[in-house]
């Protein structure tokens, strides 16, 4: 479990997002592709590959995704 | 609303009966004359129902062939039945896990099928009785993220037919409710995996506005009651208007 690879699977879970174009300090709330069904994306990605239970709140309320990472890490 | 005794000396299981649909449906049933028992998991939230009902209670797992036996084992014979426990994992297919998909198929289609079996079997349902299951506007649209649930809800809604034709004979009915999204789901929803803006957007395709509990359960007494003695085999969409949108 690293930022990196976290990055590496929210690139994925997220629809139109390019490979390797993501860096822990982008805001992903400002993603173009970040709508209604990234958010649920999401959350159940972080469920499957991190065994957590994201709130929609959450994923609201963080910033980037370093501090996005902070919230599922730690 | 005048409450009419259009249940009265009915005896009627409610499976689910913690749930916040589950719960109003108990209520309304009682309010209309019914003899109800409640089941559930939650043993302490059931217990508390059943006191305030003045009924029974089975508190069992019913995804556990043997928590069925138990309930079955349990109860006297029934004039009606309604099934309302249900999970609704929200994920899209990408990463639906084997555990939520097999979990949401066995407790929202087989586990309200067998628990009619073996009912039959025991010979608990009396002649005349009706079955009520809570389907969902899921069943009929499509919507990101719920793929285990709508087939779980569509799956549900082709059983009924069937089951439905099978138990004329006997004057039993079988039929299911499609709710919409009422109050409870939306404070669930919220808490869970939708964001606010999403249940906004979502609203907005209901010409009657959002829902009450009690507007399913005013459907389902209608179908356990005689008012629809020549009613079977349907999902009723209690929805606002939202399936004709």
């Amino acid at each position: 479990m690293s930022l990196e690879k976290f990055i590496e699977d929210f690139e994925e879970a997220v629809e139109d997002v390019e490979p390797g174009s993501l860096t822990a300090t982008t805001k992903y709330l400002d993603l173009e592709a970040w709508d209604s069904l990234a958010v649920l994306t999401v959350i159940a990605m972080v469920d499957v590959e991190y065994d957590v239970r994201l709130k929609a709140e959450t994923l609201k309320a963080s910033d980037t995704l370093e501090a996005l990472y902070a919230q599922i890490s730690g | 609303m005048t409450v009419s005794a259009n249940l009265k000396n009915r005896q009627i299981l409610v499976v689910g009966a913690t749930g916040g649909l589950g719960s109003a449906i108990a209520r309304q049933l009682k309010e209309e004359g019914a003899s109800v028992v409640v089941s559930g998991r939650n043993t302490e939230k059931l217990a508390a129902m059943a006191e305030e009902l003045g009924g029974d209670s089975v508190a069992i797992d019913l995804a556990d062939a043997e928590g069925r036996v138990q309930l079955v084992d349990a109860i006297g014979a029934l004039d009606g039945v309604v099934y309302a426990a249900g999970v609704a994992p929200v994920a899209p297919v990408r990463y639906l896990k084997d555990a939520d998909l097999e979990a949401c198929l066995n407790l929202n289609t087989a586990v309200p099928l067998l628990l009619v079996r073996d009912l039959l079997k025991k010979k608990k349902l009396n002649a005349g009785a009706s079955i009520v299951w809570l389907s969902s506007v899921a069943s009929r649209r499509g919507t990101a993220g719920y793929a285990a649930y709508a087939a779980s809800k569509a799956a549900l809604e082709a059983s009924g037919r069937c089951l439905a034709l099978e138990l004329a004979s006997k004057g039993m009915r079988v039929n299911c409710i499609a709710p919409g999204m009422i109050e409870t789901d939306m404070t669930e929803a919220a808490a869970k995996r939708i964001s606010d803006e999403a249940l906004a957007e979502h609203l907005k395709a209901y010409p009657l506005g959002v829902g009450q509990s009690s507007d399913v359960a005013a459907a389902t007494s209608f179908l356990l009651s005689e008012a629809s003695r020549w009613v079977t085999g349907i999902t009723l969409p209690v929805d606002g208007g939202f399936s004709i949108n």
